[in-house]
Parts: structure tokens; sequence; C-alpha cells
């Protein structure tokens, strides 16, 4: 105590020397000191917190006054300093709490007791020192500490396993979930309402699983269903409905705040935002448990990072606002704003908690400490919205890819037993042909044989195809001196072909650094293979290339003219291709024995424009001989000949196997098969890759205004601000939860798990849904209890729970918390999977009850909270607008994709592109939210533009025209076509007033519109009729 | 009270009318013998009382869009003039939106002259406007949150600088409801000429989290105002009310059924007031009524000032018949497009205050000589003011400057002629009497009488206020 003491003094001296300089100091100020700090622990630090802190530091520092610390305190407000230290009667803070000066404090609000201003006045003699500040300031993050005296309020604690009680009308409950009700129903003396009637019950639950009317059939054959089961096989058909994933899908959007524009000044759209509306639905359709189905929303990028669903799902939480343009000063706050936005939407649509009211401060009712909410925050500091190509159809992808697999087998097979099988035989067949005289067979042969030299020091290495590839060095001119084998036939021309290749410069087919090359000189010499004639010149004639740079000096025939220093044959600009010359021979030259050619190439005309992959063929074909045409390596010649003449079965396996092997690229019939897999090859299914707005870390981020000028999109770390304001950090803030909804002793590291391997995220966010998750020691229970109230809320027109997104000490108490922790109990223990759940409610006697109104019980219980009827809703807009379109045919049932602003879609109302500055105004008109915040519950007023939609929209009057045809063409006269209206609109037949009335309407209004001379009176006069039907009440409220 | 009077008159006619279609002859016995007449109508824009007796009872707030300069308009700076061409020392430079473009101290380029009773100097530009200034009482120490146009327009008209909460003429429709059941009760107009809309669009005019009903009808600048107003073309009058009544029939044979649901009760009765809305709102917004003079009076004559001189005739005739709020916005979007004067201040607000300036200062007259000033309140206020130092430029400019800007507001519970709080010697900053935007606020619902702290909606377990946790009401320029 005494250590504590003094080093508390020193802290109160140096803040004293610091702060107060005006007035000299008492001497015996030390002391004075300790006693002021003793009794501002026992008793004013009280007072300040209770009456004075709320608007001085708390929620507002009004008059510019912040007392959370004594440097504030000194620093005094907008008027000036209101503590004077060692001097009470000079305080304005103790003169306005005594009332000896006005406005007295506190304001508006009973004077403070004398000894609380005694102890005051005291304190401030004292020289107003503080032990420690009044409240956690971020930068210190005391804040309060979260004990289990917290976790004893209802929503936080473990759930109840009441077992369902005892109930005196046992005939009633169809299962547990009744007996709940009726116990409280019997408690207060009230019975249930009767069974609503079947067609009642059909739209009730049409509506509610699908948003869209029954069809009349549908409605018939249900009423006329007498099996017991019908209900549910109903039930479980409208949950396997697509539609089902449709109706509830947009009851989560609205709570995930769900748009396609970031709003602010430009309200740029975000084109690929539906995709996370299209997860909602399909994971609904799924019946994907809740648990997963919030883990994703929250972490789907670290938690199944191949599963393209899973990344669809962290568009939960980029669909809040961002401002696209910012000024510097802005950068960190908006970023600290759109934390708050994923933390805060987090927390009210999965545990029904404000947990954003703890950003400037600690929680005022929940026990949600300011350093709470840091630490949770910090789980989302580097993720960022982007948008990543994905293969949304893997499945249908890899299918493809199995058959093409399949396909590629069987090509495989076909060639393998091809070259095992008939090669050899075709080869036999083709060696003793090709022994013979080879022009017959193909009219070229390449001279792989021959040996080639360059006399500047070029290298050539031989290619499979009998072309010789250069590399290395790369002389400024260059002569090649090629001596071939003997040579059978009657040689009629040359060919010199110039390779592309990938190794040269723009892929050839010259080493320049272009691509080019340039033939200066081609000089040819023959002589017979047995020496009998010396060697001769041989005169080349009528040149010919695929192409020529140009008709002179780079023209083929510039390779053979006088000058063979300068011109020659060019190929500019018509690089990476294949190149060919032919310079027939004078007259056709052989000799018995065979004729050995020398071949002389020059390579003056610029430097380094030597050809970089020549291959030199010569044919037997007279002239004009060809450019282009079959081939054959004089190697395999040679060996064929050589095998003809060994005879072929007396070679070995290997040196036959060679030799096949070399030929067959030559043989038709295996070029076509070799063709056949290549082609299929080419056709590989690729998958389709799909833009996808997500959540995640170590993405590129979306574009932004102020990239240009350093906006970083995140900062690395989330760190504890005082009242909120990034201008005022405290220290980093390390990722952790809520205390409150953590138990057992655990802490944040109970969520933790190792990093997966070449993760690029940092698993905060996974470790917190495995946190939201855990029923056991984590937020599990809550997120149940809240998911379960939605549910009923939708079902019963109101949840067990009456504020479905605050369960904290604002929030209502529920009215049947056993049956809200049975159903939360009944959910954990399905696995979380919500269909069962969606059943069990069905199924009740409870929610099949009828709407019918009891004054005497409405007294008792006007918002029917008990239950004793079925409590009539009013359609959302979606639902109103659907309908129509439903009961018109002019319903697009397609799901899923992008959406659109057109109100004249006629898709269903969840595909709206929701465009922050452009809401569509039907969807308004009948209390859509914006979506800026989430929202658990919508209201259903009743205004008269609404009641202008249904008289003069376009939409309402086409869809009330095409009903109308719709009935023309199956009905004869309005009194056939009124009852089949009321059918497909209502779900029932017309009384017989209502038929009267509508009949007599009909035909009146078709004298009207006759009288004015419209031809399609009829047509006019029924769609009058039709558009009537939608602006009943009883189209928009269910029973 | 006056309107459900009309409600219940004009049930008994409609019923006469069924009696008269021979087809509803059986519907109308029925009706008859069971003498059906709706549950009072929980209508969320009937109105209601305030906190405590106001003196005003509805607003309209000329939307100074861009962000005026207080300098060149209301808050005359003989020191600026002194000082002209100087470097603010200390000044920083990204206090607005182009840090590189700051240049020295610039003295207005208009000329200053006092007028009426209190004396008040008054820029040039302002002829018109200029002759009631004792009719109006002056802000000069409000200031801002924000540099930039979107958060600034947000705070201005939502109490927060950021995106989603309920703007001022939600809360006050909120408040109070409305007095006119054919008419919307909050009303906005944005610029007609083509030159787009404030920044952030919508959000300056939403509900946020209110129910949607009380967010502002922004009528369309261009064709049909309102939404579904003009009923099928190939409908005469008499085929509609038919199909009124027909409906209004079969939803009464409907509700017999379901006694106890006031609702339906409710949306019968919201079929007649569409019907009557359906000739009260084009008749409210046929300026073509009005008599030559006033026509005259509002500049409908004069080519630059004509299509703002048509919306504030509107909104007096808006009001005139119940309409709680309306706000106009002077000018588009940004830069020449609104009073956004980035370059070419001298250009940029004489153009704009040359189409305000008649229109807005007949719409005093015109008030006041209705008597409807004394509980009508005038509101001229922007987003931010603009800085003493020039934007550079060939034709210098005024970048934003959140720390001051001026407003005033006329009519209903104000002291004409007054002046609060002032400036530092450049027009810089507020430096005494300092008004935050949420003050503003406070006051404006304090001349309603409604109490900003008690004027709250709860959502997801919070009270929020157009407030926030601030403000505090400016009582010396109360009446």
């Amino acid at each position: 105590m005494a250590l504590h003491i003094l080093s508390l003094r020193c802290t109160l001296l140096a803040a004293v020397t610091a702060a107060a300089t005006a007035a000299p100091l008492p001497p015996d100020h030390a002391a004075r000191l300790v006693r002021g700090a003793e009794l501002f622990q026992r008793e004013v630090r009280a007072t300040l917190l209770q009456h004075c802190h709320q608007c001085h530091g708390g929620d507002a520092t009004k008059g510019g006054l912040d007392i959370t610390t004594r440097d504030l305190l000194l620093k005094g407000g907008e008027s000036g300093p209101v503590v004077v230290p060692f001097d009470a009667a000079k305080s304005r803070l103790y003169r306005l709490a005594a009332h000896l000066e006005m406005p007295g404090m506190p304001n508006k609000a009973p004077k403070l007791a004398d000894r609380q201003i005694a102890a005051l006045a005291a304190w401030i003699n004292d020289g107003a020192p503080y032990d420690k500040p009044l409240v956690g300031t971020g930068a210190a993050a005391a804040g309060r500490l979260v004990t289990d005296a917290d976790r004893q309020f209802w929503s936080f604690q473990p759930l109840n396993t009441t077992p369902a009680p005892a109930v005196r009308d046992a005939a009633w409950p169809k299962g547990d979930v009744d007996r709940f009700i009726l116990a409280r129903l019997e408690a207060r003396g009230l019975a249930p309402s009767a069974a609503a009637d079947r067609r009642v019950l059909a739209r009730r639950l049409h509506l509610d699983f699908t948003g869209l009317p029954p069809a009349p059939v549908v409605v018939e054959a249900f009423v006329k269903d007498t099996a017991p089961d019908a209900v549910a096989r109903l039930v479980d058909s409208l949950l396997a409905s697509p539609h089902y994933g449709e109706r509830w899908g947009r009851h989560w959007l609205d709570l995930a705040r769900f748009a396609e524009s970031h709003g602010f000044e430009q309200d740029y759209d975000r084109p690929h935002a539906y995709h996370y509306r299209d997860f909602v639905i399909r994971a609904l359709n799924a019946d994907m448990p809740f648990d997963q189905f919030v883990q994703w929303q929250i972490a789907g990028d670290e938690l199944a990072p191949g599963n393209p669903l899973a990344l669809m799902a962290t568009g939960f939480l980029g669909a809040g606002v961002f401002p696209t343009q910012l000024t510097e000063k802005e950068f960190e706050s908006a970023r600290y704003d759109e934390l708050d936005d994923m933390a805060g939407t987090m927390g009210t649509a999965m545990l029904g908690l404000t947990i954003g009211c703890a950003r400037c401060h600690d929680h005022k009712f929940d026990p949600i400490p300011t350093r709470d909410y840091y630490r949770l925050t910090a789980a989302f500091s580097r993720t960022i919205r982007s948008e990543v190509e994905l293969d949304l159809a893997s499945e249908t992808h890899a299918a493809a890819l199995a058959a093409w697999s399949a396909k590629r087998r069987s090509l495989d097979d076909q060639l393998a037993k091809f070259e095992a099988v008939q090669l050899p035989g075709r080869f036999d067949v083709w060696a003793k042909k090709a022994a013979g005289e080879w022009g017959a067979l193909f009219p070229w042969l390449v001279l792989d044989e021959a040996k080639v030299q360059s006399l500047d020091g070029s290298t050539f290495t031989p290619q499979a195809d009998g072309s010789m590839l250069l590399a290395g060095k790369n002389p400024n001119t260059d002569r090649w001196v090629i001596t071939t084998l003997p040579l059978q036939g009657t040689l009629t021309a040359l060919r010199v072909e110039a390779l592309a290749d990938a190794s040269l410069k723009k892929q050839g087919p010259g080493r320049a650094d272009n691509g080019n090359f340039s033939l200066t000189d081609l000089r040819v010499f023959a002589q017979p293979a047995d020496g009998s004639k010396p060697r001769a010149r041989v005169k080349l004639t009528r040149p010919r290339a695929t192409f020529e740079q140009n008709a002179g000096g780079l023209s083929v025939a510039s390779s053979i003219d006088a000058d063979a220093r300068q011109t020659g044959w060019a190929v500019d600009p018509q690089f990476g291709k294949n190149h060919a010359a032919v310079f027939e021979f004078d007259g056709p030259i052989s000799a018995p024995g065979g004729v050995v050619l020398t071949l002389e190439l020059d390579y003056f005309t610029n430097t380094r424009h030597v050809i970089g992959r020549p291959r030199f063929s010569v044919t037997t074909v007279p002239s004009p001989a060809p450019l282009a045409g079959g081939m054959q390596l004089q190697s395999i010649l040679t060996m064929a000949r050589l095998a003809q003449e060994l005879r072929l079965t007396r070679l070995t396996d290997a040196q036959r196997f060679a030799l096949i092997s070399m030929n067959h690229p030559l043989d038709g019939a295996w070029k076509a098969l070799c063709k056949a897999l290549e082609e299929h090859d080419a056709a590989r299914p690729k998958p389709v890759m799909t833009k996808v707005q997500v959540c995640s870390e170590g993405v590129k981020p979306m574009k932004h205004h102020a990239d240009d000028r350093g906006f970083p999109h995140f900062y690395k770390e989330v760190h504890f601000l005082r009242r909120g304001d990034s201008a005022q950090k405290g220290d980093v803030a390390q990722p952790g939860y809520l205390q409150v909804l953590t138990r057992g002793g655990k802490d944040e590291t109970a969520w933790a798990a190792p990093l997966p391997q070449d993760t690029t995220t940092s698993h905060r966010r996974a470790a917190l849904a495995r946190w939201i998750t855990d029923p056991r020691h984590g937020a599990g229970h809550l997120l149940a209890r809240v998911i379960v109230n939605r549910l009923w809320q939708h079902h019963f027109g109101r949840g067990l729970v009456g504020t479905p997104s605050d369960f904290g000490a604002q929030g209502e108490k529920p009215t049947h918390p056993e049956l809200l922790d049975f159903l939360a109990g009944e959910l954990i223990r399905n696995g979380w999977r919500l269909k069962p759940l969606h059943r069990q409610m069905a199924l009740s006697a409870a929610y099949q009850q009828a709407a019918t109104f009891d004054a005497v019980k409405a007294q008792g219980d006007p918002q029917n909270t008990l239950h004793w009827r079925h409590t009539p809703q009013r359609l959302e807009a979606e639902v109103i607008r659907d309908s129509v379109l439903s009961v018109s045919g002019r319903l697009d049932p397609a799901l899923f994709g992008p959406g659109t602003l057109d109100e004249a879609s006629r898709r269903r109302s969840i595909y709206f592109f929701v465009k922050r500055s452009r809401l569509v105004p039907t969807m308004q008109l009948f209390d859509a939210p914006e979506p800026l915040v989430g929202q658990g519950a919508r209201p259903a007023t009743v205004i008269a533009p609404q009641a202008l939609l249904f008289m003069n929209s376009p939409q309402v009057r086409a869809a009330a025209k095409d009903l109308a045809t719709a009935l023309q063409k199956s009905a004869a006269s309005p009194a056939q076509s009124v009852p089949a209206s009321y059918l497909a609109a209502l779900g029932r037949a017309p009384s017989p007033t209502e038929l009267a009335a509508s009949v007599a309407f009909v035909a009146a209004q078709e004298a009207a519109y006759r009288s004015s001379g419209r031809a399609d009176a009829a047509h006019l006069a029924l769609a009058d009729f039709c558009q009537a039907l939608f602006g009943l009440n009883e189209f928009i409220y269910i029973e | 009270m006056k309107a459900d009077m009309n409600g219940m008159m004009h049930r008994r006619a409609m019923l006469q009318r069924c009696g008269l279609g021979a087809g509803a002859l059986g519907l109308h016995g029925l009706l008859h013998e069971e003498g059906l007449l709706a549950a009072p109508a929980a209508d969320p824009l009937a109105p209601r009382k305030p906190h405590f007796a106001g003196k005003a009872r509805r607003v309209i707030w000329i939307f100074v869009n861009g962000g005026q300069s207080q300098v060149d308009t209301w808050d005359y700076k003989p020191e600026l003039a002194r000082r002209h061409g100087q470097t603010l020392e200390g000044f920083d430079r990204f206090t607005g939106f182009f840090a590189n473009a700051v240049g020295g101290l610039m003295k207005s380029p208009f000329a200053f002259a006092r007028h009426g009773q209190c004396g008040k100097w008054v820029s040039s530009i302002f002829p018109h406007l200029s002759r009631h200034v004792d009719r109006m009482a002056f802000v000069h120490s409000l200031y801002t949150e924000s540099n930039n146009h979107s958060p600034a327009l947000f705070m201005m008209n939502c109490g927060l600088p950021r995106m989603g909460f309920p703007c001022v003429g939600s809360w006050v429709t909120y408040g109070l409801g409305s007095e006119s059941r054919s008419l919307p009760a909050f009303v906005v107009m944005s610029d007609p000429r083509g030159r787009g809309l404030p920044k952030g669009h919508a959000a300056n005019w939403g509900a946020g989290f209110l129910p949607s009903v009380f967010q502002g009808t922004h009528f369309r600048p261009q064709g049909e105002p309102i939404d579904n107003l003009k009923r099928p073309q190939e409908m005469s009058a008499a085929q509609q009310r038919a199909q009124l009544d027909l409906v209004a029939g079969l939803n009464r044979l409907h509700h017999a059924r379901h006694p106890g649901e006031g609702e339906l009760g409710a949306r019968i009765e919201s079929f007649e007031l569409a019907y009557r809305m359906q000739v009260a709102a084009p008749e409210a917004l046929d300026i073509a009524q009005e008599p030559e003079s006033i026509r005259k009076l509002y500049g409908l004559d004069q080519k630059h000032c004509a299509h703002f001189a048509a919306q504030c005739l509107m909104a007096r005739r808006l009001v005139e018949r119940g309409t709680r709020f309306v706000q106009i916005y002077s000018g588009g979007m940004e830069n020449q497009l609104s009073w956004d004067g980035h370059n070419d201040i001298a250009g940029n607000h004489t153009g704009f205050a040359q189409e305000s300036d008649q229109p807005t200062a007949a719409l005093i007259e015109d008030l006041a000589q209705r008597g409807m000033l004394e509980d009508t309140l005038v509101v001229w206020a922007g987003e931010f003011g603009r800085l003493p130092v020039a934007q550079k430029s060939d034709k210098p400019g005024r970048d934003h400057n959140p720390h001051a800007m001026t407003a005033w507001m006329a009519g209903g519970g104000i002291r004409g002629g007054t002046t609060y709080g002032a400036t530092d010697d450049i027009g810089h900053k507020a430096a005494v009497d300092r008004v935050h935007v949420n003050d503003l606020h406070a006051t404006l619902l304090h001349l309603l009488g409604m109490d900003h702290e008690g004027l709250t909606y709860r959502l997801n377990g919070r009270d929020f206020r157009l407030t926030d946790v601030a403000g505090k009401v400016i009582r010396p320029i109360l009446a």
C-alpha cells in the first residue's frame, strides 16, 4: 500500500507540474494530493461518473468539456478552465455544482447531495487528483470487466433444456411446440382458435414459404387431400421448391444490408456483388447447416478456399456502403467506419447485439466494453473487398472434363494399337516401294545426311525433320558449304527452306534481330559419285519463293544473279513463318552410281542475316517443281534400302523398331490418328471463369478514386480508439471476442487453429467464425436463439422475442423463453439445419390456427403474443409484386444471375439490382428498407401512394390486361371469368354477392368502353376488374 | 382533424355513389345493413402534436448546394481585403480538396453595403434578398465535420457525416406527421436544368432506418414529378371511379368478415386518399393558376431564374396546402454545376445568386403577405463554407472550408435582423459562439416544437436522434 501511494504521488506530481502552471503550489501539496486521490477513489469518482461524465466525456463533451482524465479536466471547456487546483472557491466545477453560479449542474437534473458537493470541494482543495481515468480511454483500454454476473442475463445464458409442459387439452397439440404454446394460453384461461380453413392454409403456406400464391389446381388438390399427412407433404414440397430460397433469402438480405453499389458521392455499381445474393438463395435451398452458413459469410475464403460458394458468401462482409471520394484526412476514419460496419452488421444480424454501441464508449446497457469491440473488430483489420475470377460451375466442368478424358484415352488406345499392330506391316510394304523410285512416292527428298559446314563459325544442330538449327556464334557474314551423299534418280531442282523456330528472334526464320535473313548468293555443283566426271557448276533457273521482300535486290532471283556481294532473297515482314525457295536445274542431273551435290551459300547482304533453321531438299519432279508437297528424309530412304537389301527379317527387333519409328510420321493413316488426337486436345474443356465480389485478405482491392493518392484500403492493425476517433489511437488491439459470450474459462486461443500451408490470410476471421458458432464455450447458443426467433417471427408475424435484432438489455424479453430455448436446441440437435425447424413450426397447431379476430381475447392480449390465433400479415413489397406477376402469368421464374433496375422486368423482385441511390420505387413504397444498416423487421405502412400504384402503375395495368387475356381464352363470359380470376388471385371462389357485383361491374365498364368506341371493350372491362382484384386487401394480407 | 372530417364526409359520399351503380346495388344493401365504417386508421402520416407549442409548423429549406462562400455573401470581412494577397501563415493545405492549388488570401470580388434597420452588410449579388435582412437571423459561426461534399451533405441533412441516417425532413415528418393527406408530406426538388443531383443523391432525403414513408418525395426534375399520378390512358375518370367503388365495396365485405383489423380499414381509406391525390397534387403544382403579379414577383418571366422561381412558387403552394417540409436544391452536382466555386468564384457565385436571389426573396415576401411567414421557417444553408485563401486558377476560386459557413433562417419563431456568432477576422474559422450542425438541427426542431433529445427512434436496441449525442438550441436568434 505504501508503495502504491508513493508511485501515485510521483505520477500526480508530474501531472500537476505539467498542467497547473498558473498558481504556485501550496507547500504541503504532496500530502494533499495523496489525500485527494483517496477521496477521489472513495467518493468523487462515483459522483463524477454518475452525474457529470455522460455529458462531459461519455456520450458528449458539452461545452467542449471532457472530464475523463485529469489533464482534460484541467484543460477546461470552451468557456475556460473549470477547476483551479487547490482552490474550490475559484473553480467553476464546484460553483456550478453548488449552484453558486448558473446554469446549475448537473443540467436538467436535481442538485447533488450536500455531502457530494462538499466532497467535490475538498477534493479540488486537495489538487483534484485522479488515481486513474474515469473510464477506459481506449488508449489505456482499461474498460469495464465482464463478470459472471453479466453472463446471467437471459440471452447470454446457456440454452435451457426444459421439457415441454403438460397441458389440459391433450388433443390440441400436434407436437412439443404446441405444448409450450398451449400451456401459456391455458394459464391465462385462453383457448386457441379453430384450425384454419384448408384454402386459407394453402395460401398461407405458399406465400409464407415461397412468396408466390398457389395455382388454383394446387389449392383444389390440397382441399381434396384428406390424408393425415397432407399438410406435411405440402410443406415438404414447398421446402423443396427453389422459390423457398428466394423468399427466405430476402429476409436474410435485409439483415445483411445487401446492396450492389458503394453509396456516397458517386454510388458506383458493384456489378459482381449479386453472387452473395445467389449464395444466400443456394445455401437456403440446399439447407446448408446454419452454423456453416454463418461461418462462410465471416470467413468462407479461409475455411473453404477451394469452394466458390464459400467465397461468394464473404460478400456479406463487403455489402456495406463505402465512400469513393476521400480526402487524405478521411482515409483512416473511413476504414474504421468500414470495420464498424462489418462487425456491427455481424452483431445485429447474427447475434442480435448492438456491438457498434461500444465503439466510442463501453456499451451503456449490455456488457460489451469498448475493449471487446476493438478486439472483435481486429478480426477484420486486413479484410478488403475484391473481385476474383472463380469457376462457379466447377461440377459441370468436372463432368465435361471426365467425358473428354475418356475420349482422350480411347484415342490414345487407338493410336497405340495402330502403332503396335498395323504400322510394322505397313512399313514393310512401304519399304519395298521406297527402295525403288523414290520420286514416285513423294516429291522432295530431304538432304538430312548432307555434311554442313560454316566457314565463319556457325554451328548446326540436326533436327528430327531434317532441318538444322543454328545457335551460338552469330557471325556478321557467313559462308556455308553443304556436301550431299550420292543421290539416286534424275534430279530437277533444289529447294532451300528457311523455317521458323521458337529459339530465334521474332521466331525467325532468320537470325537477324528482326527475324529476317538475306541469302546473298547460292551456287550448286554436281559430280558423279564414282568420280567419272569432274565437278561442274549447275546453272540455276526459274527461282520462286513462298514470299520475297521485294522484286528487286531482295527477291529470290537476286540470290542467283550476277551480284554475289549485295543482293539476295529476304522475307521482311513475314517473320515467324516457314519460307521456301525453289531453284530448278538448267537440265536434269543423274548418274548411274548417284550424284554428289555441293551447295555454297553466302550471306553478305546485311549483318547477321543468316537463315536460322535451313533445310535442303531435291526433287525429281519435272519442271515446274512444286514449292510444297510430301517429303522424306534421305536417311530413312537409306535405311529402307539397307533393310531391303539385308532383308527385313534379319533385322534385330530394336533395329526394326527404330526404322518403323522413323518412318511412321510419313504414314497417312498414322497422321490421321494423330490429327484426331491433336484436335481433341485442342477441344479440352476450359472452366468458365466468372468475376465475383468477395472479401478476403492479400487480394487486389477494388478500384478507388484515391488510389493514386495512396489510399491504403486497410491498415494492418486495429488500434483502440478514444471516443471512436482515429486521430486518438491507443495500443494495437489483438483479436479477441465478446467476453460475455465466452465461457468455461476459455480465451481466444480456444478457437485458433494452426495456419494451413500456403494460406495468404491471417485466419483471424476463421477463428472468429468458430467462436460465434460454438454453442458450448462461444456465442453459438445466442446465435441459435436469434435465428430460431427470426424463423418464428416470419412464420408467426412476431418473434418470441419482439426485438429480433436486439437480444440485449434494451430488447424485449422472450414471451416463451422455454420454447425459444427448446427450438434453439432442436436446431443444434438437427445439425443446424433450418428446414426441419420450418417444418416443425408449420406443422404445429399453433401455426395452423385460423386468424379469426376475437375481441375478448384481444382485450387481454392485443398483440397476440400468446398465439391465441394466427396473426394476419401484410405481404412484403417483393411478395406483392411477385404475386401480381405470378397471377397474371407474367412471371419469369429464372433463378440467379445479375439483377436489373428495370421495373418492367418480369423476374422475381429479389433480382432487382439494389443501387443505393436508385432504389426501386415499388419496393420502397411497400417498406423495403434502405440497405444501409441491417434490419430485422419491416414496418407495414398504409399510405396513399401504395393505392396509386394499384390504380395507375403501368406494370399493374399490364398485368391486369394479361390476366384478362388469359381469362378470355378459357372462359366465355364474365360469369365464368370472374370465378376463375378469384381462384387465380385469391385461391377461392367469389361469394354470390361478390360475383354479382363483379359481373355487373364488368358489364357496366364494357358498355362504357363500347360507347366510347373501343373495339376491345370486353377485354378492357375484364382488365379493369382484374386490376380491382389486385387492389383487394385480401390479395396483400395473409390470414 | 380537418383531414379526418374530410375522410368521413367522403366515405358517406362514396357509399351514396356506390348505390347509383346498378351492379353495386346488392353490395350497397349489404354494406348498409351491416353499417360498415372503417376502424380508425393508424396512419403514419397523421398529424401529431409536437412536444410543446412551436412557432413554426412547416419548413422550406433552400439548400445552397456545393457550399457557398461566406465571405462573398453574408459574412463581411474588411480585414480580408486589407490582407489581400498575403500568405495565410500556418494554414493546413489539406483543409480543402486541392492541396496543391492553395493561393494567398483573397478579398471578395463583390462590393458590400449595409441594409435594413439592422444594418446588415450584404454582398451585392443579393439585391433582392438584401431587402429582407430584418426578417433573417444569420449564424456566422456554423461549422461542420467534413471537407468533402457527400459527407458534409449527409452531415447537414442527416446530422452525421456518414451514410445511412434519416434526414432532417424525415425526422420532422416522423415527429409531426403531415397536415395534408392528399399531398406528399416531405418534398425535395433538385436542379431542373440537367446539372445533376447533389453528391450522395437520394441518401440526402432518405429516411434511413425510419419507415420509408418518411422519406422525401423527390420530384422528378423533368416529366411527371410524381409516380403513378395519372390514371391509365384508356380509362375515363368515371370508369376509374367505378373501379375504385368496386374495390372499396369488395374490401368492405372482406373487412366485415375480418373485424378488429384496423389496418384493413386504413387501406380502404388509402384508396380514397389516392383518388384525391390524383387531383390535388397536379393542382398544387399548377403555378399557371397564380396571378401575373405573383408570377412576376418570383421572376417567372426572367430567363435566368424562371426555373428556380417555379420551384419556390410550387414550394409555397405545397406548404399552403399542408406539406410539412420542402427542400429545394440550388445548383446541381459540383464545380461549375453548383455553388462549388473552385474556379472563378466571382462568376460562379454571381450566376447562382442570380438564379436564386429574386425567387427566394419573393418566397419570403409572398409568405409574409399571406400571413404564412410567421409559422413557416425558411432556411438558407449549404453543406460547408469556402476558404478565405484563393484556389489558384486563371480566374481564382475558393476551396472547401468545413470550419466556417453562414446560414440564415427567417420566419416561424425567428428573431429577424439578428446575427449570431462570428468567424475570425478573415472568415476562416468560426471563432465566437461556435455552432455545430447538430446545434442548427436542434434549433430547427425546437422552432417546430420538438425537443431534439426527445425525438428518438429505436433501432436494434439503440435510441437514435437527429442530433446524435450533441445539439444545443441557439436561443439568441429565437423570437
